[in-house]
């Protein structure tokens, strides 16, 4: 490898948003994972911290909101950067979303420089 | 002979409406009971429940298995779970109440339908229930059987975590969804499609059609679909983002999705009886104009539907 990428990670079922994804960081130095469900990513994030991690709420499986209760109990993910990225722009998801540490929410639908612009934010604030 | 059939104890969303103009579709906040011989399930625990207590505490006499019950919860807004402090089983021993809900353990789902009955909120709290009172971990692959039921959810769109339930009763899916705003990120997208670009146009386009699928996915199969048709059109314009359909998209959505009965749920506890038939009149022309199969019914109090 030998590449000191900062790892990306996104739980989120839609295909589409994979492709905002991958457009919106395809000239940033990091590596993007992407996962269609809190289930299928729990592997992964079980040994895992990524320099950032992108949650959609309403999800096939366990919702983002839960999820992001059950990583906040692993010692790992204590600290990690947390962005919610949902249609669902409620304000208790907000208010839940942030108890639970979240840095930002980003509705849906999401222009791609959005994810851009909030990687830099993050990556830039402490570079991994 | 064995029996099943689903009973609508509490039909109104957002708070209760005892008002006589309202009393032909009923006062009472969400409560669906499900049954199958003694098997109760009960969905959510809204003003609803509190009849459905006394009435059950009549029936425990002669048959005992139906001091047995599960409740199953969509989430914990008020009009979903007031009920339970007046619930009268749960002050009887020997009685086995468990519950779930949205929640990431059981202890999460415990705290959740304890809350509302703390000081000074409420003057005893869940410690004085003297039933057998259970809160189940959510299982990895999001569904559970109880006795001849099985039962499956998926999070819906609706302000915090909240589920829709798909029950199988023998050979038919009874969905529960009575929360939940369909076709909500279709419309923002329609709102905003202005101010993209023209390849995030395209993604958008695609956006639209996933999450309709999933609208579909969500419903797909039901013999019996409640779901959430709160708002007109007009009130729907003043209040969308606040978690509810518009009956009009609700009844669509189930043409579309080949549902065969639905049942207008959730009904705004301003709409009278008379807003409320205007509203199943406009149902039923829709069918018709679509030319669709579907079954169509507002949800009444009392109102029971055979499962057999
Ligand atoms: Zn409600
Ligand atoms: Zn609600």
């Amino acid at each position: 490898m030998g590449s000191k990428k900062a790892i990306i990670v996104v739980v989120d079922d839609s295909p589409s948003m994979k492709t905002v994804f991958e457009r919106g960081t395809e000239n940033l130095e990091v590596e993007l994972r992407l996962f269609q469900s809190a289930e299928d990513s729990w592997e992964y994030l079980e040994r895992h911290q990524p320099a950032l991690l992108f949650l959609n709420i309403k999800m096939p499986g366990r919702d983002g909101l839960t999820f992001l209760k059950d990583l906040r109990e692993l010692p790992l993910h204590k600290d990690t950067r947390v962005v919610m990225i949902s249609s669902k722009d409620y304000a208790q998801d907000r208010t839940v979303a942030s108890a639970l540490g979240a840095l930002e929410f980003i509705t849906k639908p999401t222009p791609i420089r959005a994810i851009t612009e909030v990687v830099l934010k993050y990556l830039k604030a402490d570079p991994v | 002979m064995s029996k099943a059939y689903l009973r609508f104890w509490g039909v109104r969303g957002s708070y209760s409406a005892p008002f006589d103009t309202h009393l032909g579709v009923g006062g009472n906040t969400s409560c669906v009971e499900i049954r199958v011989d003694d098997h109760i399930v009960l969905c959510d625990a809204g003003t609803g429940i509190i009849p459905f207590g006394n009435e059950v505490l009549k029936q425990a006499a002669d048959q005992p298995k139906v001091k047995d019950l599960l409740i199953i919860l969509t989430h914990y807004h008020w009009d979903h779970i007031c009920g339970l402090p007046f619930f009268v089983p749960a002050f009887i021993p020997n009685w086995n109440i468990t519950f779930f809900g949205p929640g990431h353990s059981k202890r999460d789902i415990e705290e959740h339908v304890s809350a509302q009955m703390r000081a000074p909120y409420f003057p005893v709290g869940t410690e004085t229930w003297l039933a057998n009172v259970r809160y189940l971990d959510p299982p990895k692959e999001q569904k559970m059987d109880w006795g001849p039921l099985s039962f499956s959810w998926r999070s819906v769109h609706h302000p915090g975590t909240t589920y829709g339930y798909r029950i199988k009763v023998r050979d038919k899916s009874v969905l529960y969804i009575s929360d939940n705003e369909c076709l909500f990120l279709d419309k923002s997208i329609r709102q905003k499609y202005g101010e993209f670009n023209a390849e995030e146009q395209a993604l958008l386009t695609e956006m639209q059609r996933e999450e309709y699928e999933s609208e579909i996915k969500l419903i797909e199969g039901a013999d019996i679909l409640i779901h959430d048709a709160q708002y007109s059109l007009e009130d729907y314009h003043k209040k969308r983002g606040w978690g509810h359909s518009c009956y009009i998209d609700t009844v669509n959505t189930a043409i579309d999705a080949g549902v065969k009965q639905l049942y207008l749920y959730h009904h705004d506890p301003n709409y009278d009886d008379q807003v409320i038939a205007g509203i199943y009149e406009h149902c039923q022309s829709i069918i018709k104009e679509r030319n669709s199969a579907l079954e169509c019914h507002i949800a009444r109090e009392g109102m029971i539907v055979d499962l057999s």
